[in-house]
């Protein structure tokens, strides 16, 4: 009861005197006074587009009474008790109704769900959090120094841990320009968390967001959730309206200059490997955002900012590899039985991290304009030929900036292309990724013609020499080495620093003692492959460059891992 | 509405796209050095400034050229422009797609490729004829309607940007098996076989980068194929025929008076399938006769022999 209290209802502070924004505050201390006001232009837009038809207007309604009697149905709760009556006669009613009823009703349904996807924002919330959960964090990974950890100025050890690159002074001056999207690759359920202090760390504004509700029902982070300017988005509902509603909502936001953030991958890769297929509902929604906003001669640029999120241990990287293997696993968008939901994984996973060098690096690319152009120090787009450009010509149609979905759709798969390249470009491996792939590729080697499932169950009984395997490292760095020059790729500074026995030995301690079960293990002057499928989960970033960094005997195994990526 | 039209080349296509286009009523300029036959409704001008205030812009020259065009194209063009190709071809080892390579060169997004049995001669007299413009701008399908479409050109359209250039691609040198086969005597049997299994293969390897395989069953395949079956006579099918007549396949080219990319392109086609472990035996087939290391009699006994699969 108590849990359903706090996920159903937002937990919020009281306020004695409503906090009045200064004009240095990032645009997301506005929220809560624009808040009332961007529900209602939400409601207004998607009622404005279904009223003037009947017919669509109708189909709308059984559309949501059909999903939400099935949804309520199955889940059998205090929620379906309470509402499944509601759809149930409401469904009934609809082809009576007369044209005021239906679209009361349509308001009413439109209104609830935009009350509950839209967030809150709480200074005095986001001024404690900035400050308690980086030492959260370094207390889980330092427990000695757990309780000086709220007393430090600085925490070191987070420091070490979390690196940040890319040209962040160009990002802060485009914030006070524009709305920033931030748009990165999708890896882990800690990404949001290191991602909000990456931005704090270097000084970048707060940002809104889509949270699953899953992640509502723990009290503690739904309060902070709630009151970060997060939306609620529940992906059990199927509702066409809530699609829309939720589409509308982000690009509302967008429209109005507030940075925002969203992962274009939709879930967590679980394979590993760096997204191709991106999901373009709310990157659409930018798109579209920058078109109203030329239509309404709003002059208010939009830039998408690609983003990797690259981890030497993916905390849940057993599960989403387990679920990308299984049949099961295509049909599960949201996993909530894995390690992330479990805090003795947590701590044995932050106790391991806090022994690596740069284990988590966030890399904020070139920002771009909504059409795939990249952006001066001024904010302007440039051609390739280095001109500047206007980007609201590409909305004009002979001259005049109009709304056309169909445009906007193209252009939205078109930039999903651009992040896509951008993923890999902007991609830095790490050690266990490299070292991991070195040893996948021996592995594929030595087992010609076998399928990926016979290799995968071949557990302790491949080996592998450690002075060929350690000069198998050496040559793959030094390939990655020259793609980096070449544009093609980054590499940590571990990967790039240390010695490739070093390596070697670094993603062994990794791995083994925090991971179940053993990636790869010594055995006399071998290293013996202990779970093959942990080894493809961390070799899947090479997937890309797989060839470029083979010789030629390794080539035709290289082929094969390559060949892994095709429909990525 | 009158269309400020652009055409980059005054070859063959881009003559007929000039042609067609004034025939409709539009303002069209060609960007050409020469400018060879064209009436003087069409101005035509050596400066890429004259593609600036074009509303749409159509690139008509031969593939291994079509990288500098677009870079010449890259100063002059914006986001307000609408740029549509007609090369046949797809450029180095990783078969990047002329609509790539326009991206890549400039801002403009809106870009078409238009395929298919579409004659040059037919075009240009305004004789009834046919085509498909692979796009994912509804904008671009509109315009070019617009502009060369009618009563005697039916322009269809599919998102399928990357099928249509592939498919075209292939046509390029699967034309020239045909016509060498077609020149040694071959039975129609045999040229049936080998126009749908050829381009079976092609589509395969286009699944791979993404396009739909439906694709190539259409115009801009095997509609396509059936125009040169049909007798239209191209560069790939005179190359063909010139090889049936004993020309060296290295050489053929420049007796049929022109260069031919198909070669590289079904060299780099088959090195991308190979690293996939896709098999193209026609396409092997094709390669290795143009290298001199297989003459066609071999070729063909090659492939006949070769394990019946299900289609």
């Amino acid at each position: 009861m108590l849990k359903r209290l706090f996920s159903e209802r937002p937990l919020r502070l009281p306020h004695l005197k409503p906090y009045v924004p200064r004009p240095s505050d990032p645009s997301i201390f506005w929220f809560n006074s624009e808040r009332n006001d961007i529900v209602s232009d939400v409601v207004n837009r998607i009622c404005g587009a279904h009223e003037p038809d009947r017919g669509r207007l109708e189909i709308a309604l059984n559309d949501a009474a059909y999903h939400e009697i099935r949804r309520l149905e199955k889940q059998r709760d205090d929620e379906a008790r309470d509402r499944l009556g509601y759809w149930r006669s409401m469904i009934r009613r609809i082809g009576k109704m007369d044209d005021a009823e239906q679209k009361r009703v349509l308001n009413s349904i439109v209104t609830t769900m935009a009350q509950d996807v839209a967030g809150n924002f709480d200074p005095r919330v986001y001024g404690f959090a900035r400050q308690a959960i980086p030492r959260m964090i370094a207390g889980l990974m330092e427990p000695r120094r757990f309780t000086k950890g709220f007393t430090m100025p600085q925490s070191e050890v987070l420091s070490r841990v979390l690196r940040v690159q890319g040209d962040i002074e160009h990002l802060n001056h485009l914030q006070s320009e524009g709305s920033l999207v931030f748009v990165p690759t999708h890896s882990s359920n800690l990404d949001s968390i290191v991602l909000a202090q990456a931005l704090e760390v270097s000084g970048l504004p707060p940002v809104i967001y889509g949270a699953g509700k899953n992640l509502f029902t723990n009290p503690i982070i739904s309060f902070f959730m709630h009151n970060l300017g997060a939306y609620r988005v529940d992906r059990r509902i199927r509702v066409q309206l809530y699609k829309e509603v939720l589409k509308l909502y982000s690009q509302v936001m967008i429209e109005r200059g507030y940075h925002s953030l969203f992962f274009p991958g939709g879930t967590r890769s679980r394979s590993g490997m760096i997204e191709r297929r991106l999901k373009l509902g709310l990157l659409g929604s930018a798109v579209e955002a920058f078109t109203t906003n030329q239509v309404r001669r709003v002059d208010r640029p939009i830039w998408f900012v690609p983003t990797t999120i690259n981890y030497a241990l993916v905390l849940e990287a057993e599960t989403l590899i387990r679920d990308w293997l299984t049949e099961e696993g295509k049909a599960r968008y949201i996993i909530e039985d894995d390690e992330f939901s479990r805090i003795d994984r947590w701590v044995a996973f932050f106790r391991k991290v806090v022994g690596m060098r740069a284990a988590c690096i966030i890399r904020f690319g070139e920002p771009i304009d909504p059409f795939g152009n990249v952006i001066d120090d001024k904010g302007a787009s440039l051609s390739p030929a280095g001109e500047t450009l206007d980007p609201g010509g590409y909305v004009e149609r002979r001259g005049t900036p109009t709304v056309d979905a169909a445009r906007d759709a193209a252009y939205t798969r078109e930039l999903g292309n651009v992040l896509a390249d951008r993923y890999e470009r902007d991609t830095v491996l790490m050690s266990t990724q490299v070292v991991g792939h070195v040893l996948f590729r021996n592995l594929v080697q030595q087992t010609p013609g076998m399928d990926l499932f016979s290799r995968l169950r071949l557990r302790n009984e491949i080996g592998i020499n450690r002075k060929l395997l350690v000069k198998d490292i050496g040559e793959a760095r030094d390939r990655l080495m020259e793609l980096e020059r070449n544009g093609a790729v980054h590499i940590s500074d571990v990967v790039r620093e240390e010695a490739p026995d070093a390596l070697l030995e670094q993603a062994l301690t990794f791995w083994n003692g925090y991971h179940n079960a053993t990636a790869a293990s010594p055995q006399d002057s071998d290293i013996v492959v202990g779970d093959p499928s942990l080894l493809l989960y961390y070799q899947n970033r090479l997937v890309p460059f797989a060839e470029r960094i083979a010789d030629s005997g390794q080539h035709k195994a290289a082929c094969e891992i390559e060949a892994l990526g095709v429909h990525r | 509405m009158t269309l400020r039209v652009g055409v980059l080349g005054a070859g063959g296509f881009g003559r007929a796209l000039a042609m067609a286009s004034a025939r409709h009523q539009h303002d069209v300029v060609v960007w050409s050095r020469g400018g060879r036959d064209l009436p003087n409704t069409i101005a035509v001008s050596s400066d890429i400034e004259a593609m600036r205030d074009r509303d749409l812009i159509f690139l008509a020259v031969p593939a291994r050229h079509a990288t500098s065009a677009a870079e010449q194209l890259g100063r002059v063009v914006d986001g307000r422009h609408l740029v549509v190709h007609v090369s046949r071809g797809l450029i180095g080892e990783d078969l990047k797609t002329i609509t790539t390579v326009l991206r890549e060169q400039t801002a403009a997004r809106r870009l078409g490729a238009l395929a298919g049995p579409l004659v040059a001669d037919a075009l240009a007299d305004g004789r009834p004829s046919g085509a498909v413009l692979g796009t994912r701008f509804p904008e671009v399908t509109d315009m070019v309607r617009e502009a060369i479409g009618g009563s005697e050109m039916r322009v269809y359209d599919t998102t399928d940007v990357t099928g249509v250039q592939m498919a075209s691609a292939t046509v390029g040198f699967l034309t020239v098996i045909l016509a060498y086969a077609q020149g040694v005597g071959a039975d129609a049997g045999p040229l049936a076989v080998m126009a749908t299994r050829g381009m079976v293969e092609a589509a395969r390897i286009g699944a791979t980068l993404g396009a739909k395989e439906q694709t190539f069953l259409g115009l801009a395949g095997l509609g396509d194929l059936l125009a040169v079956v049909a007798g239209d006579d191209r560069l790939e099918a005179r190359i063909g025929r010139a090889m049936a007549q004993g020309a060296d396949p290295r050489h053929a080219g420049e007796q049929a008076g022109g260069y031919f990319e198909g070669f590289e392109v079904a060299q780099h086609m088959i090195a991308h399938a190979h690293r996939l472990g896709i098999e193209t035996p026609i396409s092997n087939a094709f390669v290795a006769v143009s290298k001199g290391k297989m003459s066609p009699e071999q070729a063909k006994i090659a492939l006949m022999q070769r394990r019946v699969g299900t289609e």
